[in-house]
């Protein structure tokens, strides 16, 4: 093997002079591949992946510059060694999902040991295919997808280098073909190729669980609002709601203990009170649960991928457009968890549900009896006051919490008591949401009404292009109670901020220091600063397009596409039909003479285009020029004799004529390397326009004279 | 079926191939996967079990995608071979034993890549750029004889590697190998006499620089103020006559004797005739004789005739 060439000089080829071996330009292409792959999974994967590369690399080099022997077997198996050791050390099993993806990370990355001809070479390129592939799984936003069709590029470059590339232009300038022309076909296959559910389970990424939880006691949500990562987006079909109806309904909670609340889910409920699941739970398109009203609103949810299968939704929930498990409480929940991010057609009411709940009105007014004291003091005694109406009751509650000095705050005081509603209303005073939300359930079931608490989300930001994105710091916790036959919203937050329902969570002044604490960087720090909130809008509004057009592309949305085209075709069939057989047949042969025009003036075009340096072309053209006129090429004649005998004959052309005589037999013969070569032709060119421009000019004024002496002649 | 059986038996591809010479046409081109490709579509296959396993819309994008590049290579590949002009040269002369050095020419007025001719196992891999390239085959060429080029191949694995192109290329092309010449020291049998000077007066030609003093023409500068130089020839001889009989062992040996003969008289500037069992030459000199009796050399059956035995 020869000595290793300058990584740097691209345009060597791909083997060295003995046709087999790898140069060191086609290893250092290898490298960038691996390094852009590596690339797409950095974000997700450990960094010491990158330092594996540059080591591998590094001894590949100098192995090539003869400083290191070739990997041996014994090596090899010790690096693979290491790097299952790493992985184990790193995720504690190979089972699992990380530790793959790193299995083929780190084969793909020491593959480059053994890599000595065109075969290895293309099984690196191959593996490099499979990694791209599998960086999708971490994640299909547009970025990751831009890095990856970078990925898939140079790879492919790699493979034109491989099979006979010699120069940088030719390589690029075929991948830029292929993926001209394999784009329209991918782009045809992902939009009619039908998706297949899913053959077997695989290993999945543990995802962490964001947002809200199914138990909330004071102070969780107030954590919330830390944190800027998105819940999910929704889009309205037909109208939107007012800001302050925007109360996304998640979980129901009605299990108080004291301290906190938490959800009781269908299934324990039905256990507890002894009662078939089906009573708590159905699955299906519609609620079994709503009676026919009309949904005031329908939208599509698009979801982020979450460990748990909780779906919002807008008020209660009426039909879907996939089978879901409607609850009983009104709430709804998917059939499983989502993997990734997901599409949800909903219609809803808007409303609290206005059906009772199957466990009964006793369940919604359980409280440990041995906490709480004073506050059930107070409840007691605002009960009297309001002569035992409920709804006096609670506006009573609603406008002490008007009153100071309770105030709203982003970061609240810890509560660590047994009482932690008397902590809150006697001591403390001041909370968020869930603290008052908690409080106004707690004495509304001290006065025997039945409530419960709702977890969710309030308001979301609007983008200019109408959709919602609703993120972790616009969730929300608010109570409900049964009255007259119907469940009510009480939002005791309305009382005492309702800037808060109105502008969302940004707009709470106090302890604002908590807002975002956690995204330090995040761009909606910056609402304030114009330009930069554009950017930010626009920025989003392109991700949901990516996400609904393309990343969700499958189901429901394909079925319509498919459905539209169909019909479009159909339509089309029938139009045709509709135009009787003449007119068709007379369309047909419009469209076949179109496109027998069209390349007729292709080839044409071509021609030229081709024939536009072609020196031989010009020089018959200009020959054939002078035959017209009169001075046809002699048999036997060379090209450059012809001008000479003409440039003799006519004197107004003759030095142009000359030099174009010289230049040619220069071209022709004179030892020119390739610039030089360019530059005669051009000049050839150039005396051959200058003799036609002197001979045409020499011809008019020979006319100008003779018509002026004819007329001397005539009027003398 | 006869039809097949008639046609099929000896080199039934003989049938596939294009004439050389002429623009390769669509009909005699051929696709075939490479085992790259195959992997390509495992790959493939791969990519869409991920992508179906795990919902990804971007796997399935990929793996699309990759189909689609596998289609449009094909298409490339295609266009990357039809209608190329392929011509060979042969090589000026070949001796047995050595190597023959056939030019291959390829022309067309699209850009080419990558293409690869194929002749037996030897192969030549080269580009075609401004509408000409050209590859060379190194061809050994054991034995004495008329030989057949057999028919080519034209590959081209362009653009990725996934399939190849190929077509067969027939033609009429037939090499004569002369026969390996013998060692200097067994061809010398002397008969080419003392060595000769150039002494016989043959006119007068313009002289040029170099020419020695003796040589030149003084009386004539003295009159006519041209200086010229005196020419000689050397005196005609009697031709000498290379004969098989004369020679000793095998056919073959004699024949590279004869042949080492012919190389050097010619080479002396000598005139000879050879006399072979099938074939008699008569005496000449100069380059077309000397290719004369090589290839009456190459093309001799000394196993023919009777008395050529030894």
């Amino acid at each position: 093997m020869s000595r290793a060439s300058r990584p740097r000089s691209a345009e060597a080829p791909a083997v060295l002079a003995d046709g087999r071996g790898l140069s060191g330009a086609m290893l250092w292409r290898l490298f960038v591949g691996q390094c852009l792959v590596l690339a797409l999974h950095l974000a997700w994967m450990p960094a010491w992946f990158a330092g594996v590369a540059v080591v591998v690399a590094g001894y590949r080099y100098r192995q090539l510059r003869r400083d290191a022997p070739r990997a041996g077997l014994l090596l090899r198996l010790a690096a693979v060694g290491a790097l299952v050791a790493a992985l184990w050390g790193q995720y504690g099993s190979l089972g699992e999902m990380r530790a793959l993806i790193g299995l083929l990370l780190g084969v793909y990355l020491l593959k480059l040991l053994e890599t000595h001809d065109r075969r290895d070479a293309r099984v690196v390129v191959a593996i490099g295919l499979v990694a791209t592939g599998v960086a999708f799984l971490h994640g299909q936003g547009l970025p990751l997808a831009l890095a990856a069709f970078v990925a898939l590029t140079w790879q492919l470059q790699s493979l034109m280098w491989l099979s006979g590339a010699r120069s940088r232009r030719r390589a690029w300038g075929e991948v830029g073909w292929l993926l001209g022309l394999s784009a329209p076909l991918m782009v045809a296959l992902f939009l009619v190729v039908p998706r297949l559910p899913p053959l077997w389970h695989m290993p999945e990424t543990p995802r962490a669980a964001t947002g809200l939880s199914d138990s909330v006691s004071p102070g969780d949500i107030a954590e919330l609002s830390r944190s800027d990562a998105r819940a999910f987006r929704a889009e309205f079909r037909g109208q939107a709601p007012p800001p302050g109806e925007r109360y996304w309904r998640v979980y129901t909670l009605s299990h108080f203990d004291g301290i906190s609340w938490s959800r009781v889910s269908p299934s324990q409920q039905a256990a507890t009170l002894e009662r078939p699941l089906s009573r708590f739970v159905r699955e299906g398109r519609a609620s079994a649960w709503a009676g026919q009203d009309p949904p005031r609103y329908d939208y599509a949810l698009l979801l982020e991928p979450d460990s748990r299968p909780w779906r919002p939704s807008l008020g209660t929930p009426l039909r879907a457009g996939e089978p879901q498990r409607f609850l009983a409480d009104g709430t709804l929940a998917g059939r499983e968890a989502l993997r990734s991010r997901a599409l949800l057609d909903l219609e809803s009411s808007g409303e609290a549900p206005a059906f009772a709940d199957p466990a009964g009105t006793r369940w919604f007014r359980l409280l440990p009896t041995d906490t709480n004291p004073r506050t059930r003091a107070l409840a007691r005694r605002l009960w009297r006051q309001s002569d035992g109406d409920p709804r006096r009751y609670l506006d009573a509650v609603l406008a002490r919490f008007g009153q100071a000095p309770y105030r709203y705050t982003l970061s609240p005081p810890r509560l660590t008591g047994p009482h932690r509603v008397d902590d809150f209303l006697f001591e403390a005073r001041a909370g968020y949401c869930s603290h008052y939300a908690s409080a106004t359930a707690v004495m509304a079931r001290m006065a025997g009404i039945p409530a419960r608490l709702v977890a969710g989300f309030l308001g979301g930001e609007r983008h200019p292009d109408g959709h919602f994105t609703v993120r972790d710091y616009d969730a929300h916790a608010w109570v409900e109670v049964w009255q007259d036959g119907a469940w009510q919203r009480l939002d005791p937050t309305a009382a005492i901020a309702p800037e808060r329902i109105e502008q969302g969570a940004a707009a709470v002044s106090e302890g604002r220091e908590a807002f975002l604490a956690d995204s330090p960087f995040s761009p909606l720090r910056y609402r304030g600063v114009g330009w930069l909130n554009g950017m930010r809008l626009e920025w989003e509004r392109l991700e949901y397009q990516w996400q609904r057009g393309v990343i969700d592309y499958r189901g429901a949305a394909r079925e319509r596409l498919m459905a539209e085209l169909t019909e479009t075709l159909a339509q089309l069939g029938r139009a045709l039909v509709a135009l009787g057989p003449w007119r068709v047949v007379g369309l047909a042969v419009l469209a076949l003479l179109a496109v027998a025009g069209g390349a007729l003036g292709w080839r044409g075009w071509r021609r030229w285009w081709c024939g536009r340096r072609d020196e031989t072309r010009r020089l018959a053209a200009f020959q054939a020029w002078l035959g017209r006129r009169g001075y046809p090429l002699r048999p036997g004649e060379s090209p450059a004799a012809h001008f000479r005998r003409v440039a003799r004959d006519r004197d107004a052309a003759g030095p142009a004529l000359e030099a174009a005589a010289e230049t040619l037999e220069q071209w022709l013969y004179a030892p020119l390397d390739a610039s030089e070569r360019r530059e005669a032709a051009r000049r050839l060119h150039a005396a051959l326009g200058r003799a036609r421009r002197d001979w045409r000019r020499a011809t008019r004024r020979v006319i100008v004279k003779a018509q002026t002496a004819s007329t001397r002649h005539e009027h003398p | 079926m006869s039809w097949r059986r008639r046609a099929w038996p000896r080199n039934g591809w003989h049938r596939l191939a294009a004439p050389l010479g002429a623009p390769l046409p669509q009909r005699r081109l051929f696709l075939l996967p490479t085992r790259f490709g195959l992997g390509w579509a495992v790959l493939i296959v791969l990519l869409m079990l991920l992508g179906i396993n795990y919902q990804n819309s971007l796997i399935h994008a990929l793996a699309f995608w990759l189909f689609a590049l596998g289609v449009a290579v094909l298409l490339r590949a295609w266009r990357n071979l039809l209608g190329v002009r392929l011509s060979l040269r042969l090589p000026a002369e070949a001796f047995a034993g050595g190597a023959a050095r056939l030019g291959v020419i390829a022309e067309s007025r699209r850009p080419r890549t990558a293409l690869q001719v194929r002749c037996n196992r030897e192969r030549a891999r080269f580009d075609v750029e401004d509408g000409r390239g050209e590859g060379e085959l190194c061809v050994p060429t054991p034995t004495r004889g008329v030989w057949r080029v057999p028919t080519l191949s034209l590959e081209s694995r362009w653009p990725l590697g996934l399939v190849r192109a190929l077509a067969w290329q027939a033609h009429e092309h037939e090499l004569v190998i002369w026969p390996q010449p013998l060692g200097e020291a067994e061809t010398y049998r002397a008969d080419g006499g003392p060595g000769r000077e150039e002494e016989d007066f043959a006119g007068l030609r313009r002289a040029a620089p170099g020419d020695g003093p003796a040589r030149l023409a003084w009386k004539q500068w003295s009159r006519t103020g041209t200086l010229a130089s005196k020419a000689f020839e050397a005196p005609p001889r009697d031709a000498v006559w290379l004969d098989y009989a004369d020679g000793s062992g095998d056919p073959e040996r004699r024949l590279s004797w004869l042949c080492a003969r012919v190389l050097a008289h010619h080479r002396a500037g000598e005139r000879f005739g050879l006399r072979l069992p099938d074939l008699t030459l008569a005496p000449g000199q100069g380059e077309a004789h000397r290719r004369a009796a090589l290839d009456a050399l190459a093309r001799c059956r000394p196993g023919a005739d009777g008395e050529a035995a030894p």
